[in-house]
């Protein structure tokens, strides 16, 4: 296992290196001028040329970029041209607002999806069958704002229930960070308060984000579920009259998820992808909105250092999938 | 019935976590507003309106414009003279404005000041590039400047309430490698207005605090019942912010609210919308080098092609005025006489037969670049595009970013055919508007993007830019504007009616086109 680690981590760094020479080279020849962007609105060509020639976006691009990447490195990932902040500390500081976001997400579509998966396999064609075929493509077909504001408007502004928006109250203060999820920080703390307030404000933003992964997650296991049914092993079990509930919920739930645990590594990324308009919705302050107004801005230190970023999660993502892959079916080491 | 336990515990977690929420309605004597934020918090790197909205709370000027119509008042200063010829500008401060570090505001301030705002070159500098170099601010003694031009410079007056007064001795501890503080005054304060910012609440584009500042100069007796604390909390989406205003939990949007949202405020309870007419010009820019818009009548179809009411009545629900010409129908230099161009499919088809008979390329499809994320731009985009469709002209929308728009238009040929825009006020003055729109010495700038040149046009620019009294000037921009309209460069939508929702609790509030009646001082909060 460790050798297959080590493996896996060393062909990670040739893909990271191609992303972001591919992201750099993106970034810098679309049309937005980034010396346009920081001179404002007012400002004269004169203005601008002097502030390209002062940040360095006169020089060729290569050039440019050997000087990023000797810095990227050393883990400097620069500073953002409008706040003057190191970005790495940008991201530090958001990134855990994500992940506790895409993870809860994760978690609600994986605790839900799987048993919603086998119980519309199990059922085939029949109507428990229909009605989760019909949710799960309305799942995927959904537009996550729209789901996002219909939310707002029921359990925040109707019912009175749940935050609008943000990660915390007003006035709340937070807990020291260990995790960085204020969910889990507030506990450790042993500060409960804290804890059902982050807890209140996570609620609709992961169940909007969870909603793709959901469905996906849905059809994936009945379509492994049905599968399964139909092997041998499954076929004796039943003839020798293993009890029902044992065997679709250990045996055949375990031979199934291979395809689903795949899916779920795949999804991680998907959410950190989708969290960009969840978290606008909602004002989440974690790097989607962070990467929504560098984007804006042509503030492009900040867009290559969240792809980068996310390019990482990705990866150990897709390392953990194969490590799961390899738990659930030890034969499967072989393979990998 | 009877409950398991663990059914129990289900129910009881699930009624705690959705049991009401608490506190929505905002805290007493705190001011929470949800425009954007600025991208940063120093007043000389960033003009937007974020940026403006923040200095004037945090920062004071030499002048400020208040009121709409916006006036210029003295602010930090007690009297000015100017010399006969223009050139010479002399003001006399205030005596015992305190910093909010408590040091006195003096004119060394203002010199340093106006030498970081030229040294930084970022866009709050633009208007005094041509007029001062870094010496040409002075301090004869501590509570007198000199301004030496280079030239009389007529927007000079109406360009000072740009430039906030930072606290010299403050940022010069704070310089490193002679970057004027920038990186400092990124995130920290270095004022003397009326709220003072908690540096350790900053994060960008997220939130910032900033507290009531008791020792202002101006004093607080014009307001018995002053806002305690402001919290800035910008939302993203405009549904999130209306709805946060309609719960209580923001007590100001922005002011360009789609008027659906507008409808949904005024509907509510709690809540209203504050209406002003602003100096604000949506235009839709056509590159006057690009065929076919170097022809005059293939331009002309095309301003005639447009349907500015039904645009101004059912798009944007009356929230605008019909504004047909360069500059904004509020501002002195606006030619009343002009009636500009209506909307006459007949007179567009009259004019789309000359332009093809002139060669035009009039059935080749035509690119429009509209901005995301604002709808209306789009909105006025599909209008257009269903109208012109009915000429034969093939009308494409691109969405675009501002950033691209403004980068593109650095170079006639890159620039797109056609784009929209708002042009937002920065100073209260025509050349801020028509003086850097269609004065060729412009072209490169995005303001310039019609790449528009006519000889006559930049001589009378040119000539009421160098000159200093208002009535010598103003007839010259009548007359530039008369010029430019009869060449339809552009097309001219409308001057803004700002729509801004306002919790109930809010009172005092103060709109000035400059700003956008984000300066919080004149405020208080209703019990």
């Amino acid at each position: 296992m460790v050798k297959f680690l080590l493996r896996r981590a060393l062909y990670a760094i040739p893909s990271l290196f191609g992303l972001l020479i591919v992201t750099f080279v993106l970034i810098r020849v679309v049309p937005a001028d980034p010396a346009a962007a920081l001179a404002g609105d007012n400002a004269t060509p004169q203005q601008v040329e002097a502030i390209r020639h002062q940040y360095g976006f006169d020089r060729s691009i290569p050039e440019q970029l050997l000087l990023y990447l000797g810095k990227v490195v050393q883990f400097d990932f620069g500073e953002s041209q409008y706040s003057h902040r190191p970005v790495g500390l940008d991201i530090r500081q958001r990134l855990p607002a994500t992940l506790e976001l895409t993870i809860a997400a994760l978690l609600i579509a994986t605790v839900l999806g799987v048993p919603l998966g086998v119980v519309a396999g199990i059922h085939h064609n029949r109507w428990p069958d229909f009605v989760l075929r019909f949710v799960s493509v309305a799942g995927v077909a959904v537009a996550a704002f729209w789901f996002a504001i219909m939310l707002q408007l029921l359990f925040a502004m109707e019912l009175g229930w749940l935050p609008l928006r943000g990660r915390m109250g007003s006035g709340v203060i937070a807990p020291p960070e260990i995790t960085g999820s204020l969910v889990l920080d507030s506990l450790f703390a042993g500060r409960l308060d804290v804890f059902w307030d982050a807890l209140r404000h996570l609620v609709l933003p992961a169940i909007t984000l969870s909603l793709g992964g959901l469905a996906s997650i849905t059809r994936f296991t009945r379509a492994g579920v049905l599968e399964t049914m139909q092997k041998d092993f499954v076929l004796y079990e039943r003839a020798v009259g293993y009890p029902r509930r044992r065997l679709v919920w250990i045996y055949v739930l375990r031979n199934s998820v291979i395809a689903t645990v795949t899916q779920i590594g795949l999804l991680f990324g998907a959410l950190i992808a989708g969290a960009v308009v969840v978290e606008s919705i909602f004002d989440w302050p974690g790097i989607g909105n962070y990467a929504v107004l560098a984007i804006l801005t042509a503030d492009y230190k900040v867009m290559l250092a969240v792809t980068l970023m996310i390019g990482v999660i990705y990866t150990i993502v897709n390392i953990l999938t194969d490590l799961v892959h390899g738990l659930l079916d030890p034969r499967l080491w072989e393979q990998l | 019935m009877r409950l398991s336990r663990r059914e129990f515990a289900a129910i009881a977690g699930a009624a705690t976590l959705f049991g009401p929420a608490a506190a929505r309605a905002g805290a007493p004597d705190i001011f929470v507003p949800g425009q954007n934020m600025p991208a940063n918090l120093d007043p000389h790197q960033i003009l937007d309106l974020g940026a403006t909205a923040y200095a004037l709370n945090v920062y004071d000027n030499l002048f400020r414009y208040e009121n709409n119509p916006a006036k210029m008042q003295p602010w930090l200063v007690e009297s000015h003279t100017m010399s006969p010829d223009g050139l010479t500008w002399d003001f006399k401060l205030h005596h015992g404005v305190k910093f909010h570090d408590g040091s006195e505001l003096t004119a060394d301030d203002v010199v340093y000041s106006f030498q970081r705002v030229l040294a930084l070159g970022k866009a709050p500098a633009a208007p005094f590039l041509p007029i001062l170099k870094p010496g040409s601010v002075s301090a004869p003694d501590p509570y007198s400047v000199r301004f030496r031009l280079e030239r009389a410079y007529g927007p000079f007056f109406g360009t000072l309430a740009i430039v906030a007064i930072v606290n010299s001795r403050l940022l010069k501890a704070q310089e490193k490698d002679g970057d004027w503080a920038a990186g400092w005054l990124s995130s920290n304060d270095a004022g003397s207005g009326a709220y003072r910012t908690i540096p350790a609440s900053y994060v960008p584009n997220e939130h910032v605090d900033m507290e009531r500042f008791p020792d202002h100069f101006v004093g607080w007796n014009d307001n018995p019942k002053p806002i305690k604390t402001i919290e800035w909390r910008p939302t993203q989406v405009t549904s999130t912010r209306v709805l946060a205003l309609l719960d209580g939990s923001l007590d100001m949007t922005d002011s360009f609210l789609p008027s659906d949202q507008v409808e949904r405020i005024e509907k509510a309870p709690n809540a209203h919308v504050a209406k002003n007419l602003t100096m604000r010009l949506l235009v839709i820019r056509l590159n006057n080098t690009k065929p076919p818009f170097d022809n005059i009548n293939a331009r002309k179809c095309f301003a005639h092609a447009f349907n500015y009411r039904g645009f101004i009545d059912e798009i944007v629900k009356g929230y605008a005025q019909r504004n047909p010409a360069p500059l904004p129908n509020n501002i002195w230099g606006y030619p009343k006489d002009v009636v500009g161009y209506e909307y006459d499919l007949t007179k567009a088809k009259e004019y789309f037969q000359k332009a093809v008979a002139e060669g035009a390329p009039m059935r080749r499809p035509i690119e429009m670049h509209v901005q995301q994320p604002l709808e209306q731009t789009v909105q006025a985009g599909q209008l257009f595009q269903s109208d012109l469709a009915t000429l034969g002209i093939d009308l494409k929308l691109v969405s675009d970013t501002f950033v691209n728009m403004t980068s593109a238009s650095a170079k006639a040929e890159s620039t797109p055919q056609m784009w929209i825009h708002w042009v937002s006020t920065y100073y209260v003055d025509p050349d801020n508007w028509i003086g850097q729109m269609y004065d060729s010495r412009y072209h490169g700038t995005w303001k310039a993007s019609c790449w528009y040149k006519n000889p006559e046009v930049d001589e009378l620019l040119g000539k009421a830019r160098f000159l200093v009294d208002q009535e010598d000037r103003a007839p010259l921009y009548e007359k530039a504007a008369r010029l430019v309209v009869a060449d339809s460069p552009d097309i001219w939508i409308y001057n803004m009616v700002e729509v801004c929702g306002l919790s109930n609790r809010v009172e005092g509030f103060r709109h000035c086109p400059v700003g956008s009646g984000g300066e919080v001082r004149w405020m208080s909060l209703k019990a």
